[in-house]
């Protein structure tokens, strides 16, 4: 356990001392998240396109509408609950307001002095979007509220239930920070096989085999190494979304942390894998680019899956990174689902134990 | 360092190798190599690069399995009890294999982290002189630094046995002396040493016993005098040819088996120095000269490797 600490130490104390490893794991995605963040976090004033689902059909619900649009905010499409939550889902509007059958004849109730039962109206919204989510909550509030004071008096004859609908519209900068994260983590395990080529190259390893240290300590300690890597990756590009983009993480810590470090070990032993064939640095360096770019373009990672050709999404389908983007999507956004959570992972975990696999059989100490 | 008992192993054996082979694809590295290395003795692998030298040391540190053959090292069998032998013995490789962004003293407390029992690092600094660049990152070192790092990293878990390949390849006169230095303390400390090498001087210089190995065999073993007098009993003497002695008159002194002449020396050999030397000054007294520059010259380890090879170990 002492050597396996000493190890690992000297191995981190290795990394912070190579500016480019440097560079590459934390600097180079950091400067992603500033860019998307500043190309897509462009403001205006707010105004909201909202679907509109009258299932009542009495007047009441004019009076209903016209408060809403006398809010200034919001931009009303009326159809069936069907229509607009498919066109929720395409982004075509932001949230849903569904008035049930009964409402107008609650408020006329009200009005003329009874005590009808409480109704509500139903707000959808996309808690992955969550300062659009939270304005038009507070915007449906307050029509309800000047609604229930108009029958002054009275218990409050008019609530909002709150539903949730997950889309595929993220805001783009919280599509934007989980694949940045994705990113991060697929190069960090990827470029891990670069500093265990230079050390058989260097006869590092074989030094070290002439001491008593067992080989699962050296293993253990880049892995360890990595895994703390990750974890300042995602620190650091969690906490400047957070901070300065606005992105709102829904998922809980444990659950991120837990993804992380999944994604970290199955890139790490896909870096196991290219140290496995290159024999020399320089060949590293090379697989891991031939590696790296097809994953960073063709996962989904930047361009949803949706608007790709069907060739292409047909590659994706097969690239661990779509289902690391898509999980972290999922957990921390909130993000509609490419494949269930669990999926992703089983694809993951299964990447992971090939490359153990395959590294295992071809990778050698000198 | 610490001195260290000549103990119960004095008298025994530190490396018992029997009839090992290792070969790698068609060529066989080490073909039938057998030999032993006293404890508290500097043991020297002599031979041109490609003899089997480091295959050899490196299977003893348990860095590549023999074909076939018996490996001891402190009494163990090296396949079975390889990590127990390494807690126990230093090694150094060919190539100073440290981590470059590393400092001296990290270095050391690293690999001195991976033992039980260790030698504090600031000693080794000392002690190898690297008390100026302790702080330095390693891929900042000279050559010579770099070596008696890599020394150091070889002493850090007090070792009884200890291996040196090469230990001197590419460093300067001076810095190769300092090692030399180096190791005669650690025998003088009570450490084994086994080492390989293909300079003579260096082999002459601090081995107690050599093997001279070519093509994967042993050819000779013994102390260098053992190695010379094996094949050349005769020694010559020396002196600046004197014209008023001819060759037939040299030939006649007692002992003499020949005469030869070299670059305005002449070359006397014989079987018996004393008794030559002897009748050579009374030859010359009664000639009325006296020989210049008078020296007795032996059989050399490059003589050993010529007669053995067939041709010169050269760098």
């Amino acid at each position: 356990m002492r050597s396996l600490i000493s190890l690992s130490r000297a191995n981190l104390k290795s990394f912070v001392r190579d500016r480019a490893a440097l560079f590459w794991t934390l600097a180079f995605p950091v400067l992603f998240v500033i860019l998307f963040g500043t190309i897509f976090s462009g403001g205006g004033t707010p105004s909201y396109d909202v679907g509109f689902v009258d299932q009542d059909g009495t007047p009441a619900v004019t009076q209903l509408r016209s408060a809403f649009e006398r809010s200034g905010f919001v931009t009303l499409h009326d159809g069936t609950l069907e229509a607009e939550q498919a066109a929720m889902r395409k982004g075509d509007v932001a949230g849903i307001v569904v008035v049930p059958a009964g409402v107008g004849a609650a408020i006329t109730a009200a009005q003329a002095g009874g005590a009808p039962a409480q109704v509500a109206l139903t707000l959808y919204t996309d808690p992955s979007r969550a300062g659009t989510a939270q304005a038009l909550q507070v915007i449906t509030n307050a029509v309800a509220t000047s609604t229930n004071l108009a029958v002054a008096g009275r218990p409050p004859v008019l609530g909002v239930d709150h539903e949730s609908l997950a889309t595929q519209q993220l805001s783009n900068v919280s599509y934007f920070v989980p694949s940045i994260l994705a990113m991060a983590l697929m190069q960090l395990g990827i470029f891990a096989a670069i500093p265990l080529v230079q050390q058989r190259e260097k006869l590092i390893l074989k030094r070290l085999n002439a001491t008593p240290l067992p080989r699962w300590t050296l293993v253990g300690s880049n892995i360890a190494v990595r895994l703390v890597i990750a974890a300042a990756q995602t620190a650091l590009i969690v906490g400047i979304g957070v901070k300065f983009l606005g992105v709102e993480v829904i998922g809980g810590w444990l659950a991120i942390v837990g993804l992380v470090a999944v994604g970290a070990l199955t890139f790490v032993s896909i870096g196991y894998v290219i140290a496995s064939f290159a024999r020399t640095e320089e060949a590293a360096n090379g697989m891991t680019s031939i590696v790296q770019f097809p994953l960073m373009f063709l996962s989904g990672i930047f361009f949803p899956l949706e608007i790709m050709p069907d060739w292409l999404r047909s590659i994706a389908t097969f690239m661990p990174l779509t289902y690391l983007g898509d999980a972290l999507r999922q957990v921390m956004v909130g993000g509609a689902p490419f494949v269930p959570l669990g999926v992703d992972i089983a694809v993951l975990g299964a990447w992971l134990v090939a490359c153990l696999v395959i590294s295992g059989r071809f990778f050698r100490w000198q | 360092m610490s001195a260290r008992a000549p103990g119960p192993a004095g008298s025994g054996s530190v490396i018992n190798v029997r009839d090992v082979r290792k070969s790698f694809g068609d060529v066989k590295a080490v073909d039938g190599v057998s030999f032993e290395v006293r404890a508290g003795e500097i043991f020297g692998l002599l031979g041109p690069n490609g003899a089997g030298k480091t295959t050899t040391m490196e299977m003893l540190e348990g860095l590549g399995k023999p074909d076939a053959g018996e490996l001891l090292v402190l009494g163990l069998d090296v396949t079975k009890h390889a990590t127990a032998i390494k807690q126990r013995i230093g090694v150094q490789l060919q190539t100073a294999a440290l981590f470059p962004q590393l400092s001296v003293a990290e270095v050391i407390d690293l690999f001195g982290s991976f033992y039980r029992r260790r030698l504090p690092a600031s000693r080794l600094v000392a002690d190898l002189d690297l008390e100026e660049k302790r702080d330095a990152q390693t891929k900042n070192l000279s050559g010579g630094q770099r070596q008696r790092l890599s020394v150091a990293l070889a002493l850090v878990n007090d070792p009884e046995l200890v291996f040196l390949d090469e230990p001197t390849t590419g460093l300067d006169p001076a810095a190769r002396r300092g090692l030399w230095h180096l190791i005669l303390g650690l025998k003088a400390e009570g450490r084994s040493v086994l080492m390989t090498t293909h300079y003579l001087e260096e082999a002459e210089a601090i081995c107690d016993r050599v093997a001279i190995m070519d093509h994967g065999r042993i050819l000779d073993i013994g102390t260098v005098d053992e190695l010379i007098g094996r094949r050349f009993r005769e020694r010559a003497i020396q002196f600046d040819t004197l014209p008023t002695l001819g060759d037939g008159q040299l030939s006649e002194l007692a002992s003499v088996t020949r005469v030869a002449h070299e670059d305005g020396v002449t070359l006397l050999y014989t079987a018996d120095v004393p008794e030559t030397i002897g009748a050579l000054l009374g030859a010359a007294k009664g000639a009325g000269v006296e020989p210049d520059n008078l020296l007795v010259r032996r059989a050399s380890l490059e003589d050993v490797f010529l007669e053995l090879t067939g041709r010169a170990l050269r760098d």
